[in-house]
């Protein structure tokens, strides 16, 4: 009985049955859409990241015996422990876990079985952003993952919402008809089982149609993507379509799951309800407890008290609408926010800090400085500016108390420094040397450009340390590191045990050498050496080796654009490109290439804001079209009671202006929160920000809201106001 | 004193080749203070005679004055305003506002005129309507009795020309509709309130001073009984 009253039901009310299923089918549609661009974007991040730095969680650094190996490959949550090997020698070990969640807990564990220090760790701090997991230690923000982890989150719980609304208003329309049943004897456990019924006949289609489309499209965007990336980025590792069957379980889950909880609710209201109260259930807005609209009601007189009321008591059928529009309007301009404070300081900390450094970078694999021949060749390029050719290495420097600048001694010393940066040893402490080794020709330059002796005998060495206790990057605070006095610096292996190599210093300074590099980010208490490369030659029997690749920093002329950066950049990968491995990238194009991404990201999400904000649109609707079977009856008091046809409209203008300010309103607070936050978290100004405000691109976004939402109430007074009064008043059986 | 006075009005509802008559003709004359009962069966055309009366509704012909107001010439606003401070409309099912509290709800007449209301007025109309208590409720936690007082307060907050009542007892049980029935007469009696009341119950009819019958649209007959 209950089959063919459910399915009499759907093929009679064809319009309420067809918004169900397309509600129902559309969000299935974008949640799963969203779950596999998200899943994917996810996957290609941590694939990224395995090709690049490798697939490790942690390492730890020294030499080990196949016994110490074992041990380590044996602890528990271990899937495996692999030594890995720099310039040829075993560095050290790279460990692969079962459980993420235990990295940072178990790899000091591992590493004091071991019998190493802590300070040998290293984590893959980008690998384990991925899966949420942050060492303190770490300095870097990674803000990206959970920002727009957040934005998919709240576009799905607002597919969600839409989905359980479809439902809910029409299963409230049905208690009146659910009332008679009751009424005759029907037990609410049939009723339930009808409803859930209707619910599965309806959605059972749409959910998995819905679901396949959306991976289906998932795959195709991925798959334009890549073409689309292939053209601007060369050499990029290109995304393979994936999709976890956890990822579609919980997409279907928490479909089912809202349907399911939609279409037993007013089932649960029903059964709580006595036959007669079912029966007279009309569906009609109610309060249930007193409200009042005060605000409205001050500014706007009795038209804004009803308006106010009258939307507290809409409430449940405009939900998905408002979520919708305060969620699409939140994430667009939170997104458009960060993509901005991002572009500034990118801008800022990147391209601007390194303009008249580098126009073309080659970096040469496995070369080493001494052996590269062609540095004559290179600065005699036409259209060459500078051609500086140099690799670093990593050393230590020993430091004694009485070299200690009077500004570092004020300062605490190296109080605040971790043993991983500083050792004390017997006579002062031995800190990190990063050697900077320029060929000759642009070492003699540096040397005339920071007022040392233009000699290729000794090192100019970078006098200056930040203020460590101040974490903001972009405006550091420096000061003198040593006394510069001394005239020698002395340099030793890292490790233990190794000769200490005395070299003449030619000149402090804290000018650094116009390179693309940066120096004490991570370990404030470096001492950067700049050494020609003759003198490497001499000492690097003793210090070790330098960093495999050789780096070639090319600047140009100085109006230099785009074409003659790409003729440069070939030019010399023609030059050397039949004897070494290059890598070559130039500014002009990464800047573009980065504008393209950033254009490309903000097109995805805005995307998406667009989306959210044609479904909270398309609610506001679907509610104003159908006033007039739901609002007549209170349009029709309002009048009865003298409310003129203008004090109506005026309800409709305030209703509107609500829908639509409501969303400015409630994001306007957090955008300023959050941009203080991105801005607190980047060290950027207020005025830098507000300077570059994507004000445009909001105004126009929220225009589109208001516009859409005006258009909808519109609709909505024009259909209202053709309804007869005495008509209403007439029709019992709207009562 | 002539407050009220239709000519020859007519309502025809449908199109032309299908038309209803709801009213054919209909003459009347109501003085200030007079407490009317119009009587007919169903679809005779009573509660299109109030609805005309309360400007609810225009007629196809004929004329409608109210205290010197032709209510045939009066545009919606006009209308809209003319129910707000000259009539007092009650009906079978209440209408009151479901999103306001009973306060608001008796005060919105004034509120749309932005008038603040006398409050010995309204502490003697709710008092005497026995709704002291219950001003600050929504109407949905009201018995039917208690929102029927409500909307008869609500009626009478502006002092109307006319109270215009449509089966305000349908609804309710006897006790309530006895309560309601000595309510109106009571504002009859000590406001000098001129009532038009709807009814097709005898028993309701006979307790007004003057009954007028309507059946297919005509006035049958017009009996003044004291």
């Amino acid at each position: 009985m209950w089959k063919e009253y459910s399915s009499g039901y759907i093929k009679n009310n064809r319009s309420a049955s067809l918004s169900v299923v397309l509600a129902t089918g559309i969000s299935a549609l974008l949640l799963s859409l969203l779950c596999g661009i998200f899943y994917n974007l996810w996957k290609y991040e941590v694939e990224s990241i395995q090709l690049e730095e490798g697939g490790w969680q942690s390492r730890i650094a020294g030499q080990f015996d196949p016994e110490e190996l074992e041990k380590m490959g044996n602890f528990s949550g271990i899937e495996k422990a692999v030594v890995y090997e720099k310039e040829g020698r075993e560095a050290g070990v790279e460990l692969y876990f079962s459980d993420y969640g235990r990295v940072l807990e178990d790899t000091p564990r591992i590493a004091a079985l071991a019998g190493v220090s802590s300070e040998k760790i290293t984590y893959n701090h980008s690998l384990l952003a991925l899966y949420f997991i942050r060492d303190p230690a770490d300095p870097a923000p990674r803000l990206l993952f959970p920002l727009f982890l957040l934005i998919i989150t709240l576009a799905s719980l607002s597919l969600i919402v839409i989905i359980h609304s479809a439902f809910a208003v029409s299963m409230n329309d049905r208690i009146h008809q659910f009332g008679i049943f009751s009424s005759i004897g029907a037990t609410p456990r049939q009723i339930r089982t009808c409803l859930l019924q209707e619910a599965a006949a309806l959605c059972a289609i749409p959910v998995l149609a819905g679901n396949l489309l959306g991976i289906g499209i998932s795959a195709g965007i991925l798959h334009m993507a890549n073409i689309l990336l292939r053209s601007v980025v060369s050499g990029r590792h290109e995304s393979v379509f994936g999709y976890h069957p956890l990822v579609l379980g919980v997409t279907l889950f928490a479909t089912v799951l809202t349907i399911w909880i939609s279409a037993w609710l007013p089932a649960r209201k029903l059964s709580r309800l006595s036959p007669l109260e079912a029966i007279k259930n009309t569906g009609e807005l109610q309060l249930k407890r007193k409200r009042s609209s005060r605000i409205l009601g001050f500014l706007f007189g009795v038209e804004g008290e009803l308006a106010g009321n009258a939307l507290k008591a809409q409430r449940r059928a405009l939900r998905t609408g408002s979520l919708s529009l305060i969620c699409s309007f939140m994430a667009f301009t939170i997104m458009q926010c960060f993509f901005a404070t991002s572009n500034i300081s990118t801008r800022e900390s990147y391209f601007q800090r390194y303009q008249q450094v580098w126009d073309v970078m080659v970096t040469v694999k496995d070369t080493k400085a001494e052996a590269f021949g062609e540095t004559g060749e290179i600065q005699g390029l036409p259209g060459v500016e500078s051609a500086i050719v140099y690799q670093r290495a990593g050393v230590k420097a020993m430091i004694l108390e009485e070299e200690l600048s009077e500004e570092m001694k004020a300062f605490g010393g190296f109080a605040h420094a971790s043993e991983s940066q500083v050792t004390k040893t017997d006579g002062g402490w031995l800190v990190n040397a990063p050697l900077v080794i320029l060929d000759d020709t642009s070492f003699l330059t540096y040397c005339g450009q920071v007022g040392g002796t233009p000699v290729l005998n000794g090192a100019v060495v970078l006098n200056q340390i930040r203020d460590v206790t101040n974490p903001d990057f972009r405006h550091p605070q420096y000061m003198p590191y040593v006394k510069g006095e001394k005239g020698v610096s002395l340099l030793t292996q890292p490790g233990q045990g190794g000769k200490i190599v005395e070299i003449p210093v030619l000149s402090y300074t804290r000018q650094e050498p116009a390179l693309r590099e940066e120096y004490a980010t991570l370990d404030y208490y470096e001492l950067v050496h700049v050494i020609p490369v003759s003198l490497w030659k001499e000492i690097r029997g003793q210090l070790g080796e330098a960093n495999p690749d050789l780096n070639i920093c090319i600047l140009g002329e100085d109006s230099a654009d785009r074409e003659e950066l790409d003729r440069l950049q070939k030019e010399v990968g023609e030059l050397l490109g039949s004897t070494y491995i290059l890598e070559s990238e130039n500014r002009i194009q990464e800047y573009e290439v980065n504008e393209k991404q950033i254009l490309g990201l903000q097109v995805v999400f805005g995307g998406f804001c667009v989306l959210l904000a044609i479904i909270g649109i398309g609610n506001v609707f679907s509610n104003t079209l159908s006033f007039v079977r739901q609002r007549k009856r209170e349009f029709a008091r309002y009048l009865s009671v003298g409310v003129t046809p203008e004090g109506i409209r005026k309800m409709f203008c305030i209703e509107a202006l609500v829908v639509a300010g409501r969303p400015i309103l409630i994001t306007l607070p957090l955008a300023v929160l959050a941009v203080w936050f991105m801005l607190r978290m980047s060290y950027l100004g207020v005025e830098e920000f507000l300077a570059e405000a994507p004000l445009g691109p909001i105004v126009i976004f929220l225009l589109a809201i208001v516009g859409s939402v005006a258009l909808a109430y519109n609709l909505g007074w024009r259909n209202l106001r053709r309804v007869s009064l005495a008509e209403v008043l007439r029709d019992d059986t709207m009562l | 004193m002539e407050i009220l006075k239709c000519q020859g009005v007519r309502k025809v509802y449908g199109d032309q080749n299908n038309p209803v008559v709801a009213l054919d003709g209909v003459d009347l004359s109501v003085n200030k203070g007079e407490f009317v009962a119009i009587v007919g069966a169903s679809g005779s055309g009573k509660s299109t005679l109030l609805h005309i009366l309360g400007s609810v509704d225009k007629p196809t012909s004929g004329s409608v004055i109210v205290e010197g107001t032709d209510l045939s010439s009066l545009n919606p606003r006009q209308a809209a305003i003319f129910r707000r401070r000259k009539v007092g409309l009650v009906y079978q099912f209440y209408n009151l506002i479901p999103t306001l509290t009973v306060r608001k709800n008796i005060l919105m007449p004034l509120s749309l005129d932005r008038k603040k209301p006398n409050q010995e007025y309204l502490e003697q109309v709710v008092s005497s309507l026995g709704l002291s208590e219950k001003l600050e409720a929504m109407p949905n936690q009201l018995s039917g009795g208690q929102q029927q007082r409500v909307a008869i307060a609500r009626s009478l907050i502006y002092r109307p020309t006319l109270l215009l009542a449509d089966e305000p007892t349908g609804n309710l049980d006897q006790k309530n509709s006895r309560e309601i029935m000595d309510m109106l007469k009571l504002s009859n009696r000590n406001l000098d309130q001129t009532i038009l009341l709807i009814t097709h119950d005898e028993k309701v009819a006979l307790e007004a001073e003057r009954i007028i019958t309507i059946e297919d649209g005509r006035i049958l007959s017009d009996e003044k009984r004291r």
